[in-house]
């Protein structure tokens, strides 16, 4: 059973390893990356009714073993750094125009330089696995020193460093308020709500350290402005992309970042979208489960944020399903819909009137009412 | 990860100032989800240490903060000893004051 449970969270690191490696051998197989998304959409829609518990022994241990689970999730840092390495190098190849040719190493056969439309496979394929690093991004910003600091690290990849101190003092305390810039509100698309998701947490990010900095009287511009510093986490991709092929770097690095924070974006708007908090501390309701069995083992439970947001401390093996609000279907199924906003609209109407019915608060209903 | 090396310590002993009340935390446990589970009423809302409604004084002893308190605490109150029981990891026997939930 412990193996069976540690094991279920690794098909992230699994398949980044395979994404690289597409990138690493060349031609068409850059694409790989972007076809193992594809591959896990289906995947996810076929299983999205097969729901699972988490999982405990006779004394309500969880099989979850903390040294492993942070191993791993510390490792995907230097994994994440190797994905930018190899698009690197192959824009490099690129932009010194190497010729395209086929040559072997240790018997397995790859290509050395690349086509522009092979570029841009790998470059997807680079930002859609980049921007999955916000599931350990996340997780570490929830568990202390070391971890809040690799989680820094990791987000930095995708230029977007200030999302760990966002997550946990806006987020986490503002939920379902307009505060948080992260809950999206009724009627906004995901392509608005990336951008301004993105924008407002990053602010707060900025005001948060100026606040913290003024009580101690220093000014806001020095080097212990974490907002600050954080972006300067990125500088190294900037520098490695700009001198792996200039321009041509600068708008691959581009790419991966706006897909990487798109990513992370759709997982917010996913998690709260429409859902409306007033006084009081958070609760169950004001989160959208998303605990289909190939969602809850993808995204390590990331999906469970109606137990998250509540037993915010809690490992994500110990998340559990709590009977909170439940789109029925899994992430990548979601993601499908929210990118054709008619549809999603659609689609989470219903789901918006049964919370509007069955688990909003007299005070709620009110303001949820102002949207309809 | 280094801490996942270091010899394991001992439980270690909570008391509160103002009642006779004591309970135990276990080794890597939050002072606040310790007292929780002891069955204290100790005040919490986010459990992330972003909204600050767990501060204690701590009037003795050492714990090992895990996020920056100055985020949520003022300057005069880090230096009174509050700290953010859901963030604060033991590091002794400690003695705190906490104006429990009723």
């Amino acid at each position: 059973m412990k193996f069976y449970v540690n094991a279920r969270y690794l098909i992230v690191p699994f398949m980044s390893l395979i994404a690289i490696a597409g990138i690493l051998i060349g031609g068409s197989f850059a694409w790989v990356g972007v076809a193992l998304f594809g591959l896990n959409t289906i995947i996810d829609t076929l299983t999205k009714n097969i729901h699972l518990p988490a999982d405990f022994d006779e004394t309500g241990e969880s099989y979850g073993i903390k040294g492993f689970q942070y191993a791993v999730m510390f490792l995907m840092l230097p994994v994440f750094i190797v994905l930018q390495l190899v698009l690197a190098y192959r824009i490099f190849q690129y932009t010194s125009l190497t010729p395209i040719e086929t040559a072997a190493f240790l018997g397995v056969s790859y290509e050395v330089g690349t086509s522009g439309f092979n570029l841009i496979g790998a470059t997807l394929s680079s930002g859609l696995w980049a921007g999955l690093g916000i599931i350990y991004g996340h997780e570490l910003s929830h568990n202390k020193k070391e971890g809040f600091l690799v989680s820094r690290l990791i987000m930095a990849l995708s230029g977007a460093s200030h999302f760990t101190y966002a997550h946990v003092y806006n987020h986490h305390l503002d939920l379902g308020h307009e505060d948080d810039a992260a809950t999206a509100p009724r009627g906004r698309n995901i392509y608005a709500h990336a951008w301004l998701s993105h924008m407002g947490q990053s602010r707060f990010s900025y005001n948060l350290e100026e606040q913290r900095l003024s009580k101690r009287g220093s000014s806001a511009l020095n080097f212990d402005n974490r907002w600050i510093l954080g972006y300067l986490y990125s500088l190294p991709s900037i520098v490695l992309f700009v001198w792996a092929g200039g321009l041509v770097g600068v708008a691959a690095l581009f790419t991966v970042w706006v897909v990487a924070n798109f990513l992370l974006e759709a997982l917010n708007f996913m998690g709260h979208y429409g859902l409306i908090r007033t006084e009081g501390p958070v609760e169950h309701r004001h989160s959208w489960d998303n605990d289909s069995v190939f969602t809850s083992w993808f995204f390590i439970e990331i999906g469970r944020q109606c137990d998250h947001h509540v037993r915010g401390e809690t490992y994500f093996w110990e998340l559990d399903d709590v009977e909170g609000p439940n789109y029925g279907i899994g992430y990548f199924s979601l993601f499908v819909l929210t990118l054709i906003p008619p549809l999603f609209r659609v689609y989470v109407q219903k789901h918006l009137d049964n919370w509007d019915e069955k688990y909003a608060s007299r005070d709620e209903k009110v303001i949820a009412a102002q949207f309809s | 990860m280094l801490n996942l090396f270091k010899p394991r310590s001992a439980d270690f002993k909570v008391s509160l100032s103002d009642t006779e009340t004591t309970f135990t935390v276990k080794r890597g446990e939050s002072l606040l989800s310790s007292a929780l589970s002891a069955g204290i009423k100790w005040p919490f809302k986010c459990k992330v240490g972003s909204c600050g409604s767990c501060k204690c004084q701590l009037i003795d002893g050492k714990i090992k903060a895990q996020l920056d308190f100055g985020y949520v605490l003022d300057m005069s109150e880090i230096q009174d000893g509050y700290i953010l029981a859901c963030q604060s990891i033991l590091r002794s026997d400690i003695r705190v004051s906490v104006h429990l939930t009723k």
